[in-house]
């Protein structure tokens, strides 16, 4: 039993890591994506904006986070730690899926609260500020904890350049008692927790809205 | 006076008004008549800015208006906030609430200042956003099919509104399909049938107008 809530504590302190890559990464696709789905309609970014959204969604996120880790430092001669080349390679990728969540919701939004901000001569950044996007977020929501819980399962994979998160401690922790079972199940169980916990918080986001 | 001339609008192929020449007088109220696809809500898309015409010019001095057919108030604020917000954010320094409750007292529905727009009826909706329009000071209003949908006593209603705004001196071009509600209301009424004026009158000058005009459908 000891044995067991040591074990847990220890897989446990992974969690540090994992919630720092989730927040950082997210903060950055909501910034980043919030600004591409945006400048999108500008038809000088239009085709940027299309290509990154495309290679983001179109690659191996494996193949990004090991890109910006070990490519970077030849590339652009920046040793990036591994939570720096964490929290980007999953703040870029976060970013293309939420532009495209965002893209879904603003063209499902009538065209007539565009021309109604137009008429009213709203300057673009209020309409888009207090007009278009809350009535978007309240829109896309779910997608977005969607998005939210994805991303908290894609930071296992910063495991595979050292990163001590909670998947790495469990694999360490197996490979020292030579049982897989236990360890693993204990990460799940964090990894669960986590996702409920994100589920209750979009729940109550929804529940918050203001109008039908 | 608002100028209309030589007014040209494809979609792709399709021309959708065909070289539209018009002078609409201050403080008059012209309707638009015609069958659907005629142009009536292009030529009114036109002269507010939300399309591009392909050629000709409009002219026209003041600010306008414009009132869509579906109402497009902005579902997460309140009356109120419809009201206020574009006029805070183009002047800061006045008190747009007084003048939005004294604007909502007069067209009756003051009580729902804290309402949402999904909280009120086809009628209300109606008020709120001819009120919304009224927030900015217009001198031309344009309205897009401001009957449809709604029952004959809230068309009554809508005339009401209607010349409660023409006593602020308001011009108003109106675009409905429905004929006994602009003989009702409008000074003039223009057919536009497949893009171009098929008939120009004012309905005082004829003894059956809406006979008149369905001649030309």
């Amino acid at each position: 039993m000891e044995g067991l809530i040591k074990d847990i504590l220890l897989i446990g302190s992974g969690i540090l890591l994992t919630l720092e890559l989730l927040i950082g990464g997210l903060l950055i696709g909501i910034l980043l994506g919030t600004l591409c789905a945006i400048l999108r309609y500008k038809k000088i970014f239009t085709l940027v904006i299309n290509r990154f959204i495309s290679i983001m969604r179109g690659t191996p996120l494996i193949l990004q986070l090991s890109f910006i880790y070990f490519a970077t430092p030849g590339l652009l001669g920046i040793k990036l730690s591994i939570l720096a080349a964490g929290i980007i390679t999953f703040g870029l990728n976060s970013s293309a899926y939420v532009a495209e969540i965002l893209r879904a919701g603003i063209e499902n939004l009538p065209k007539g609260q565009f021309e109604a901000a137009k008429t009213l001569q709203i300057p673009h950044f209020y309409a888009w500020k207090d007009i278009i996007l809350p009535q978007v977020i309240k829109n896309i929501l779910p997608a977005m904890v969607n998005e939210v819980i994805a991303l908290l399962k894609e930071t296992a994979l910063i495991s595979t350049i050292g990163g001590m998160d909670l998947m790495r401690r469990a694999q360490s922790v197996a490979s020292e008692q030579f049982t897989y079972f236990i360890p693993l199940c204990i990460a799940g169980g964090y990894y669960y927790g986590l996702t409920l916990l994100i589920e209750y918080i979009g729940k109550k986001m929804e529940q918050k809205k203001m109008y039908a | 006076m608002l100028s209309i001339h030589n007014l040209c609008k494809k979609f792709g192929l399709i021309e959708v008004l065909h070289t539209i020449s018009l002078n609409i007088e201050n403080e008059s109220i012209v309707g638009l008549a015609g069958p659907s696809g005629g142009g009536k809500s292009t030529l009114l898309r036109c002269i507010q800015r939300l399309e591009s015409p392909n050629s000709g010019s409009i002219s026209f001095k003041g600010k306008s208006g414009f009132m869509f057919q579906d109402f497009q108030l902005f579902p997460h604020m309140t009356v109120l906030e419809n009201l206020t917000y574009a006029p805070r954010i183009n002047n800061k320094t006045l008190d747009h609430a007084a003048h939005a409750i004294r604007l909502l007292t007069t067209l009756g529905i003051a009580n729902k200042a804290h309402s949402f727009p999904h909280q009120l009826s086809g009628g209300q909706k109606q008020r709120v956003a001819l009120a919304r329009s009224l927030m900015m000071h217009p001198t031309l209003l344009l309205c897009d099919e401001p009957t449809s949908g709604l029952d004959v006593a809230t068309i009554d209603d809508v005339v009401e509104l209607l010349n409660f705004v023409r006593k602020m001196g308001v011009t108003m071009v109106i675009a409905s399909h429905d004929l006994d509600f602009l003989t009702r209301i409008a000074d003039r009424i223009i057919l536009l049938k497949g893009g171009a004026i098929v008939v120009d009158v004012q309905p005082k000058d004829l003894t059956n107008p809406i006979q008149h005009l369905k001649a030309y459908y």
